[in-house]
């Protein structure tokens, strides 16, 4: 049995040690926003973030997530500036790689508030786009950075409502 | 190519009824003349009945929204968004009140294809048509109410207007009573609206599509949970023809937890043959105990073969000159070779190529009520459906295929090949089933493209003219695999080719001589399932053309822009055809002209860094989208690694329904076409591709990213297709400008370092 938080809410999981934590988000808790690409951490579909920092949760078992906290993209809740920034570029196409890449861009801005361009790509090569939407993400993720000069904090809403930091 | 079209419903004379039911008024192709004779009373009635069973494309309700069914798959090119806008456009609709919904299989949404970047080509008459009919009807009931005539009106943001007098059409709509019928004549009346008064097609939109997809709601086929499914996995067997299981043994995957057992298939269909699935009651039960258990097979006779068997196969068979169907013939290549002082003759190869949809391959089968229900996505249903109906023994009207968004298709989906597994472990386990294909299963199982072999020659005369080009290639053929029927005779009668594998070749530079040979390679036939990939044939021929024409612009001593705008005159078969067509080669003449100033071509670069041009005319003669690319590259002349700076594309694909979706398709299509100039490429080991993940398996990444310069001509000609065209030149102006930097021709793709610095002149 392991506890952990998901988006902001204490769950349990009675699944074997060694399932990844991708298999648990989606079909023991039906979040399915949160994608199974190449199983091996090297696509980046299946990002989530763990205690604040992105990961593959398609390689991370749950024995290793006791008492974190883990949020989806459904955890955003729709009010990450990144999303809103998706729509006005109209970065998806097929849109199966974009849970990931919201997530894994997320953590970037909520580390690093004006990336330069090498930096975004840098952060970013690891989460692969089949439409190759890549050009857009980087001006979505240029846009967000601009529109602030502090971190992007609220990619967990939650944890403000709560007051917990 | 010709007979896919004519089969399709959108090409078929059908009335077109109009009315009010229930609370709404809805629009609907009758499904053919013939039907509607033996069915009485006026279009409300039938439509209420739905007594025929009309393929109902759009309805208005009285709130004034508007929903247009799309029965095309959305992988990421916005496809509803674009049909819903010729739709809406016509009606005069309010774009805010349109919602669109993707269909389930059923013979009324006539034969369901999503390839070939036809589905706007395809539906912008017909759909234009039908919201016109929707918009007369609309201002006839609203002149009635408004107390006005109906040519004093118009329609715009959902209102009728006369005046200073308006009507919404949720009032309309509302006060009911609605009828009409058009006969399919006068359904052809109606033209397209003139460019001038359009309001929606052509003009800035966000697609429907998008939201969904940035928070997490968007459905894909592996999203699909059936009551009471059981998870499966399958275990690819070492070939893909001709392997038998001889023993299983599942001791191991018995101390997996909620491990099921297992499914040895036997397919009626042929689609699988040597197939066992594992079942569990997670996913990763499944994988684990697939992992665990141990298959001893009878092999298939393509165990050993290798890529370079298929490859030297090929180049045999491109070096004969009687092989293959004739596609081309013009003037007398024979003797143009024989008479030739001078010539010249080069091989193009290309590797096996995976799709790698970022969704793994998957379908969730139930049976249910004496129905086989299968959740996917996928491309082609009409094609598949049969084959799933075959192997589990049912007729194709007990099978519907329930359409999901696709996370990637790229052509993948095109073959519905992974719904049989699943279908056939469901009905021999009993329960409903959810097949998942891991990534390296998706691989192994994955329908490629074949590696390629092109020979290409070509004569000059005494007096240094070009005599013509003769053009031999060789490959695995998808539609002969999968699609047979599709497959049209050569020029010669002398045999079938396959369409989508050749075109291309039949380009639009007039030659005097001119021969193109399609020859099948039965090795990759008979070693794999040949897969049609984004931009299909012109993605690998264009690469042997566009090369050659450099290759010969630089023999001649000309400029490569002016030695391919000599031969684009535009005369003969090469001036076009009104409408698709019209201005044929003049057009890719415009565009050629277009980016020599856009790339700013002939600059002085610094060392080692060059300019290459290629056009293309994709995806075919009978669907051309002219199309121009430069690359600009950097050389490393110690390591031969290519890094491209920038391309420039410019096409013309007459109206851009979609502006906004276009240059989506076209940014992801020219990345698509560098990610295989490239970064792309595995090879067949033992009858197997090698490589089955992003450990070996390299595709464009953003750190690759290049600088992009996209255009399109504005123009008001009939729109094209938009979702392949952009890759087919890439490849070939990133050789050609390997060549201008550092002097290397590379024939190979992808392009590695190793035979960049191979090629470089000592």
């Amino acid at each position: 049995m392991i506890e952990f938080s998901l988006n902001g809410k204490k769950i349990k999981s009675d699944a074997e040690a060694d399932t990844p934590l991708l298999w648990v988000i989606r079909d023991e808790f039906g979040l399915k926003g949160t994608k199974f690409g190449c199983g091996i951490a090297m696509c980046g579909a299946c990002t989530v973030h763990f205690n604040g920092s992105p990961v593959r949760s398609c390689s991370l078992p749950i024995s290793a997530i006791a008492n974190a906290e883990i949020r989806t993209i459904e955890g955003l809740e729709n009010q990450h500036p990144l999303q809103k920034a998706w729509v006005e570029h109209q970065v998806p196409q097929c849109g199966y790689c974009q849970s990931g890449q919201i997530m894994q861009a997320a953590g970037l801005l909520a580390t690093n508030a004006d990336p330069s361009e090498e930096e975004i790509e840098a952060y970013m090569s690891g989460n692969l786009c089949r439409c190759m939407t890549y050009a857009r993400i980087k001006e979505a993720i240029q846009d967000v950075a601009a529109q602030s000069d502090s971190v992007v904090q609220i990619y967990n809403p939650k944890r403000e409502v709560q007051g917990v930091s | 190519m010709t007979r896919l079209r004519k089969d399709k419903v959108e090409h078929s004379r059908r009335s077109f009824l109009i009315g009010s039911v229930g609370s709404g008024l809805l629009m609907a192709f009758a499904p053919s003349i013939n039907a509607l004779e033996v069915v009485t009373g006026g279009a409300s009635k039938q439509l209420a009945a739905k007594s025929f069973n009309p393929t109902v494309w759009f309805e208005i309700n009285t709130d004034g929204q508007i929903l247009v069914n799309i029965a095309r798959a959305e992988m990421g090119q916005h496809v509803g968004t674009a049909i819903a806008r010729i739709v809406a456009d016509e009606l005069g609709a309010d774009w805010n009140n349109v919602e669109i919904k993707h269909v389930d299989t059923d013979p009324k949404w006539g034969y369901m294809v999503t390839g070939g970047s036809w589905s706007v080509f395809q539906t912008y008459v017909p759909m234009s048509q039908a919201g016109a009919a929707g918009r007369t009807v609309l201002i006839e009931a609203g002149a009635r109410l408004l107390g006005v005539k109906p040519q004093d009106c118009t329609t715009k943001n959902s209102q009728i207007v006369a005046g200073d007098k308006s009507i919404s059409f949720a009032d309309v709509v509302k006060n009911g009573n609605i009828e009409r019928t058009f006969s399919a004549d006068e359904l052809a009346e109606f033209q397209p609206k003139s460019p001038a008064s359009r309001q929606l097609i052509a003009k800035s939109s966000q697609a429907l599509d998008i939201p969904a997809k940035t928070n997490g709601t968007a459905q894909y086929g592996i999203d699909i949970e059936l009551e009471g499914m059981v998870y499966a996995r399958p275990v690819i067997p070492p070939t893909r023809h001709g392997s038998k299981v001889k023993s299983v043994d599942d001791s191991l995957a018995k101390s997996v937890k909620g491990y099921q057992g297992y499914e040895i298939l036997q397919d009626p269909s042929d689609t699988v043959q040597g197939w066992v699935t594992v079942l569990a009651d997670t996913y990763f039960g499944a994988v684990k105990a697939g992992n665990a258990i141990k298959i001893e097979y009878d092999l298939g006779e393509t165990a050993n073969v290798n890529e370079q068997d298929i490859i030297s196969q090929g180049e045999t068979l491109a070096r004969d000159k009687t092989s293959g169907t004739l596609v081309v013939d013009k003037g007398d290549i024979a003797s143009a070779a024989k008479n030739a002082k001078t010539s010249l003759e080069s091989v193009y190869k290309t590797s096996s190529v995976l799709h790698f949809t970022m969704e793994p391959v998957n379908a969730a089968v139930e049976f249910k009520d004496g129905i086989c229900h299968v959740h996917c996505g996928n491309q082609w249903q009409s094609l598949f459906l049969p084959v799933v109906a075959k192997a589990v023994g049912m007729s194709d009207d007990k099978v519907i295929i329930h359409q999901y968004y696709l996370g990637g298709g790229f052509g993948r989906r095109l073959a519905g090949d992974y719904m049989v597994p699943a279908a056939l472990t469901a009905k021999a386990l009993g329960k409903p089933v959810k097949l998942v294909f891991t990534r390296e299963d998706d691989t192994r199982f994955d329908c490629v493209r074949s590696p390629s072999v092109q020979q290409m020659n070509a004569y000059w005369d005494a007096d240094d003219k070009l005599l013509g080009i003769e053009h031999g290639a060789a490959a695995g053929w998808p539609t002969l695999a999968m699609a047979p029927g599709f497959m049209p005779e050569g020029v010669d009668k002398k045999g079938k080719f396959d369409p989508f594998s050749i075109a291309g070749a039949d380009h639009w530079y007039t030659l005097q001589n001119h021969r193109v040979r399609a020859i099948n390679n039965p090795l990759a036939q008979k070693t794999f399932v040949p897969g049609w990939l984004r931009a299909v044939g012109p993605g690998w021929t264009g690469w042997a053309v566009e090369s050659f024409m450099d290759e010969l612009a630089h023999k001649q001593n000309e400029d490569p822009i002016d030695f391919r705008l000599s031969m684009l005159d535009a005369s003969g078969k090469n001036a076009g055809e009104a409408p698709v067509s019209v201005g044929g080669a003049k057009r890719l003449a415009k565009v050629l002209t277009d980016i020599r100033s856009k790339a700013n071509w002939g600059q002085t670069l610094p060392k080692n860094q060059g300019m290459g041009i290629a056009i293309s005319s994709g995806q075919e003669r009978d669907m051309p989208t002219w199309g121009a690319c430069v690359a600009h590259v950097e050389v490393d002349v110690e390591s031969g690694t290519v890094k491209v700076h920038k391309l420039t594309g410019i096409l013309d694909c007459g109206t851009v329904v979609h502006p906004d979706g276009a240059l989506a398709q076209t940014q992801g299509s020219m990345l698509w076409g560098l990610s295989l100039a490239l970064f792309e490429g595995t090879a067949f080991e033992n009858g197997q591709v090698k490589d089955t993940n992003l450990n070996t398996y390299s595709p464009l990444r953003m750190n690759n990213l290049p600088e992009l310069d996209i255009s399109f001509v504005q123009n008001t000609e009939f729109p094209t297709g938009l979702g392949e065209p952009g890759l087919i030149a890439v490849a070939p102006a990133i050789a050609n400008a390997i060549f201008n930097a550092v002097g290397a021709r590379v024939r190979d793709l992808p392009i590695r370092p190793e035979a960049v610095l191979a090629a470089m002149p000592s």
